[in-house]
């Protein structure tokens, strides 16, 4: 969040810089088994986010330390490639990268029937090959697809979305530009077929109008995230 | 990666397929798995690469970065390559720092590219001692199912020579091609079942014995070569990979040079 110099990522109209209107969100394609390795893979391009997850597992968990008597963990890594971003991210983790992999990994355990498999692991890696802006969300929603490739039982998929504020105008969907200027970032982890919820961060400025707004945005993308997951598990377009 | 397994019977069945000259996929010994090439892929990488041969799939993405020359070397920019594993690309990759095998891969691939002085370093150079570009080159592997040293190389070479130098960006004159003036390509040879095959699946380099990698630059030109893990060759068994190589390094540079041509 911070000032926008010269940019302008509205324009009178209502358009934004990358065409869309306020509460549209960027072209989204989904394919799976991408990792042909792993025992499930989802690839998820989102604007210009690229996405790469895969799961394996579940497996012998070790350390023993890590195991859990009553249920499987969830090994779960966010990882920006070097190339993924306009200046290049030395490899390795950083405190922004485990956090992300902490609430990724909290909100997916959410709706894994875990309980199905003790003692065991089931790894999910998530990999950003090109970043535009709501990585996290593209990720999440990536693992999800992974995971039922991989045939992990679930109660529901993740589909994840942000929404946010600029030029004091409420938008779906954060590009590049808006996320980098704008005023407020709301993404959400939403779970298609309740509308319950597994994930929600926040930062930024809003007012309990714009907050609900916002909001708003983010349970209206659901549906059409959801179908791209559900086309793409069943080997189609949505 | 931990230390891996080998089942006796898969290191018995490939020497058996050995003796019948064949392989596990029913490949020929000097036959490559199907290879895609595709350049300019990462949008914003200032230049990319992904390859993928049979199973395996890499990446490669150029950064550029502003750096010091080296005391001894005031005329020179950098080039640096690192190839990183991630756990995403395989059950037996696990997360933490570069592990040896990775180190290996990373710096074989550099010496090819290094030595076949296709990078002319001396026109990376903007202020001698001052200032100079330091080309970053980030080899990522997506899935291995073997062979990650020939993809690294042909990626990374292919990401080379589609990069753009972001000159605007750093205030520093126009956009302009990198400028790769040579085309090294790395061929690699497993011993599976006591002879050598080339392009190796994951199942054949786990149940197979020593490696060797020849990085081949135009005109035949040998810029690097590394025999990794235990085993014994013979000066015979490395003319007759030698002589391989030579043909399938040049298939593999026209097939570069015409994707590079857009064909």
């Amino acid at each position: 969040m911070g000032g926008y110099g010269d940019v302008r990522c509205i324009d009178e109209n209502g358009i934004r810089l990358d065409g869309r209107t306020v509460g549209e969100i960027r072209p989204i394609s989904i394919e799976v088994g991408v990792v042909p390795v792993a025992d499930g893979s989802a690839r998820m391009r989102w604007g210009l986010n690229d996405v790469i997850a895969a799961v394996y597992g579940p497996m012998e968990a070790h350390p023993r330390k890590i195991q859990r008597q009553d249920r499987a963990v969830l090994d779960v890594r966010y990882n920006m490639a070097p190339f993924s971003t306009t200046d290049r991210i030395r490899p390795g983790f950083n405190r922004r990268s485990r956090e992300i992999s902490k609430v990724t990994a909290e909100a997916l355990e959410s709706v894994v029937l875990t309980e199905l498999y003790p003692r065991s692991k089931i790894r999910v890696e998530i990999e950003i090959i090109c970043a535009e802006a709501g990585t996290r969300c593209a990720g999440i929603t990536a693992a999800s697809v992974a995971l039922a490739h991989a045939g992990i039982p679930m109660s529901d998929m993740v589909v994840s979305v942000a929404s946010g504020k600029v030029h004091d105008i409420v938008v779906c969907d954060l590009n590049k530009e808006e996320d980098n200027y704008g005023e407020a970032d709301l993404p959400m982890g939403i779970l298609p077929n309740s509308g319950e919820l597994v994930f929600l961060q926040m930062d930024g400025d809003l007012s309990p109008e714009q907050f609900q707004e916002a909001w708003d945005y983010n349970m209206g993308a659901v549906s059409v995230i959801h179908e791209h997951m559900v086309a793409a598990l069943k080997g189609g377009e949505a | 990666m931990g230390i891996p397994l080998v089942p006796k019977l898969l290191r018995a069945h490939l020497a058996e397929l050995a003796e019948n000259d064949s392989r596990h996929d029913g490949r020929g010994r000097f036959e490559g798995r199907d290879l895609e090439l595709e350049i300019d892929c990462l949008v914003r990488a200032e230049g990319s690469a992904r390859v993928r041969m049979g199973d395996t799939i890499v990446y490669a993405g150029v950064k550029f970065q502003i750096m010091t020359p080296y005391p001894d070397r005031p005329n020179e920019g950098g080039l640096m390559c690192s190839a990183e594993i991630r756990p995403v690309a395989g059950r037996g990759w696990e997360p933490g720092p570069p592990s040896p095998e990775s180190i290996e891969l990373g710096r074989v691939v550099d010496r090819g590219i290094r030595e076949s002085g296709c990078i002319n370093v001396e026109e990376l150079c903007l202020i001698p001692g001052e200032k100079a570009w330091q080309v970053i080159l980030d080899l990522f592997a997506i899935s291995d199912d073997g062979n990650l040293f020939d993809a690294f190389a042909l990626a990374g070479i292919a990401a080379l020579k589609s990069a753009v130098l972001p000159a605007e960006r750093y205030e520093i004159g126009e956009d302009r091609p990198l400028g790769v003036a040579k085309t090294p390509v790395m061929c690699s040879y497993h011993k599976v079942g006591g002879r050598f095959v080339y392009d190796a699946d994951k199942r054949e380099e786990l149940g197979g014995d020593e490696r060797i990698h020849i990085t081949l630059g135009d005109d035949d030109h040998v810029h690097s070569l590394q025999k990794g893990l235990k085993g014994i060759f013979t000066a015979a068994e490395f003319d007759e990979i030698m002589v391989e190589a030579r043909s399938k390094c040049a298939e593999l540079r026209s097939l570069l040079d015409q994707k590079l041509a857009g064909e």
